[in-house]
């Protein structure tokens, strides 16, 4: 049997897309699709949700429109031994919802306190300069968990959506080459 | 609370020493139950995917990092039935003989009870068990000769083989990497795609993970392993002189008790510790196994030198294994480095992925934006990087101890606290240098230390071999020096650590201790 026989062989998921709630059903959706059909936040609020997306564009551009806010709240939602974002394997002690809310609210404080507004209504230069001083934990008055590491969370995830599925594998030109595929490209 | 009729052994955990103890004892006729905390995986769990690879490994746990160097472990440790060994790289390097005599040979650290030849036999036997590919004459360079190995070595990539000639411009020797994975059909088993996939679980059992080893011979022998279980005690009789069981909640989170003649600890190298600390009775008031007070001392960690370099051409870096293509131990003597002692084990070649904490994007952590796009652009077909695991020395300082909090079965968390000391520090720095200049001289395009905080890697220690209870909590099988039927196994009985990964040294000390317990069965059980 050759590699690529073998390969399709195991293929076969036993899990797959995120669960999202539709009209109060849970069906499974990518965190894209989930953003494109807006479907509505579990546990961030609006502005929660903006961030998110601000601070993923600036990070990985591309974050945005791959769903990076519903990934992040779909994972806050569900039980934290069921939750896989990078947060996981980086000792945060769950639930990861509090790490997230502090560092949110650190960023909009810190970016109101440096420019009278909150991140997402930042210039893109702006928003960049800002992440340059938070990745070096350089932000006066920061008030949160380490800047640096709240760069390095949010990187994660925002590399999780782009980068990290099979969609994004391809979009890169790299042979995803699973034995076991995920069922669907969340 | 149900008491469940008694065994011959429980086994607590179901990962790498667990299943071989499972396997041995098994197959000598015991009846044997093995505790598993977390789920009980299926290699059709196994989703090529490192987002999905989370899955198996544990959602933070009752520990509190504390110290200079926090020991982060979520990342290295596992979580159900095949504990880290479901996701481990499997490289298999050994100790070697200078690891055995430190304080002997140089006046420091520890000396093991027991000699690389003592252990030789069982890196040999468990080759043949669950099938090693490497090729063992070359590496008899650096180490007493024993048995080839089962299998030739594994194929080679371009992001193992463009260091070569970096290596050689430093004088260091590189041979084809040992490693716990099929280079061909083993045993009815697969032999590896190169995928790169190894770090999320092999699901076609090419590597050798312990459902398609170990725990597989133990349930074919009769083996129970119940998933869901977590240990807080472990039982003694009202004397204090030997174990009788173990107390568990199951997965409706009831007490359970588990009556054994034997009692074997082989979960986490932190979880021992932890266990016995919380199983003192008034004649163990400091804790099982502990009249030393040694339980939870001498945690030691490994860390490592990264270095990456990007080059030009396709280096086909998506292929391969997440372990290594090739070893050294070239710089394995403990004085290796000037200003700096410990030994270092150096490999090259692993499968890169696109994201997770080893991926493609944190070989420049300090890129965002634009920038991260453009250099994922070049860095998909041309990056690769080498790495140089260091030796960190037993310090007690290093140590596990009971928090005042607890978790949801009143069992007290544990504080791992963990400081590198400086000779940690000049020894990985020392690599840094080196590596710089293996790059340097591969005609990399471009070359750099992946430096970041000092990683924390292996944790081992805790529960160390020694030869009496005055200096140590086991002897070289595992088995307390206080409690003849209590037995610990793992990487938590190293004396020292090497630098070697430990899974290969791990997997022979267990079938050493196992068949020990074996044989001595009736002395052991009274």
């Amino acid at each position: 049997m050759t590699s690529i026989e073998r390969r399709a062989f195991v293929k076969g998921a036993a899990l797959g897309a995120l669960a999202f709630t539709v009209g109060g059903v849970e069906i499974l959706l990518t965190p894209q699709e989930a953003r494109s059909r807006g479907v509505p936040f579990r546990l961030l609020n609006a502005m929660e949700a903006e961030t998110i997306e601000a601070l993923g564009e600036t990070l990985v551009p591309g974050a945005r429109q791959a769903g990076i806010a519903h990934f992040i709240d779909q994972q806050l939602s569900v039980p934290a031994e069921e939750a896989l974002l990078e947060a996981r394997i980086m000792n945060v002690r769950p639930p990861y919802a509090n790490f997230y809310r502090a560092a949110l609210g650190a960023i909009d404080r810190a970016s109101q306190n440096l420019n009278g507004r909150r991140f997402a209504d930042l210039s893109t230069v702006e928003q960049r300069d800002f992440v340059s001083l938070m990745r070096q934990n350089k932000i006066e008055g920061w008030q949160g968990p380490a800047g640096g590491f709240v760069y390095f969370l949010l990187r994660s995830d925002a590399v999780d959506v782009v980068y990290g599925t099979v969609e994004g594998y391809e979009s890169l030109g790299i042979p995803y080459m699973p034995h076991i595929a995920p069922e669907k490209r969340w | 609370m149900a008491t469940h009729e008694k065994v011959d052994v429980v086994i607590v955990g179901a990962g790498a020493s667990g299943s071989v103890y499972a396997a041995v004892l098994a197959q000598a006729g015991k009846k044997v139950v093995v505790l598993e905390q977390g789920p009980d995986w299926q290699l059709k769990d196994l989703i090529s995917s490192d987002f999905w690879g989370r899955r198996i490994k544990p959602a933070s746990g009752p520990f509190l990092l504390e110290g200079k160097n926090p020991f982060g472990y979520v990342y290295q440790a596992g979580w159900g039935v095949g504990g880290a060994a479901l996701h481990y790289f499997a490289n298999f390097p050994r100790l070697l003989p200078n690891d055995f005599k430190i304080k002997s040979e140089h006046g420091r650290a520890l000396d093991w009870p027991i000699s690389y030849d003592d252990v030789a036999p069982y890196y040999d036997k468990v080759a043949d068990d669950i099938g090693v590919s490497g090729d063992a004459k070359a590496e008899e360079k650096w180490r007493p000769a024993g048995k080839p190995y089962p299998m030739p070595p594994m194929k080679t990539f371009r992001h193992g083989e463009v260091w070569l000639k970096g290596f050689e411009s430093v004088g260091i020797r590189m041979v084809p990497a040992a490693v716990g994975m099929n280079s061909t059909e083993f045993k009815g088993r697969a032999a590896c795609i190169y995928d790169g996939w190894c770090h999320v679980g092999c699901p076609i059992g090419a590597l050798a993970n312990p459902i398609v080893t170990y725990l597989a011979d133990a349930k074919k022998a009769g083996a129970e392993v119940r998933a869901r279980s977590t240990v807080t005690r472990v039982l003694t009789n009202p004397q204090g002189t030997k174990a009788v069981g173990v107390e568990y909640y199951d997965d409706k989170k009831e007490r359970q008790v588990q009556e054994a003649t034997v009692v074997v600890l082989a979960a986490w190298s932190a979880q021992i510790p932890r266990l016995l600390l919380n199983s003192a009775t008034d004649k163990h008031p400091k804790g099982l196994a502990n009249s030393s007070g040694l339980v939870g001392k001498y945690m030691m960690a490994h860390f490592a030198s990264g270095t990456w370099a990007l080059f030009d051409e396709d280096v086909q870096n998506h292929m391969g294994t997440t372990g290594a293509q090739f070893m050294s131990y070239d710089r394995y003597g403990k004085t290796s480095h000037q200003g700096a002692f410990g030994s270092s084990f150096i490999t090259a070649g692993s499968a890169l992925k696109t994201s997770d904490l080893a991926g493609i994007p944190n070989a420049r952590v300090d890129l965002f934006g634009a920038d991260l796009h453009a250099f994922m652009q070049r860095a998909k077909r041309g990056l690769t990087r080498i790495g140089a695991f260091g030796e960190e020395l037993p310090n007690i300082e290093n140590r596990i101890e009971l928090a005042s909090d607890k978790d949801e079965f009143g069992m007290p968390f544990a504080r791992i606290v963990h400081s590198f000391d400086q000779d940690a520090v000049a020894l990985w720095n020392a690599n840094f240098e080196e590596g710089l200049k293996i790059a340097r001289a591969t005609g990399a395009k471009e070359s750099w230390s992946g430096r970041g905080n000092m990683p924390t890697i292996h944790l081992m220690g805790g529960t160390i071999m020694g030869t009496a209870a005055g200096n140590s909590v086991v002897n070289s099988y595992g088995q307390t020096h206080e409690v003849p039927n209590l037995y610990v196994a793992g990487p938590g009985i190293f004396p020292t650590g090497g630098a070697s990964n430990p899974t290969y040294t791990i997997f022979a000390l267990s079938l050493r201790g196992a068949e020990q317990l074996a044989s001595k069965w009736s002395t052991v059980a009274g």
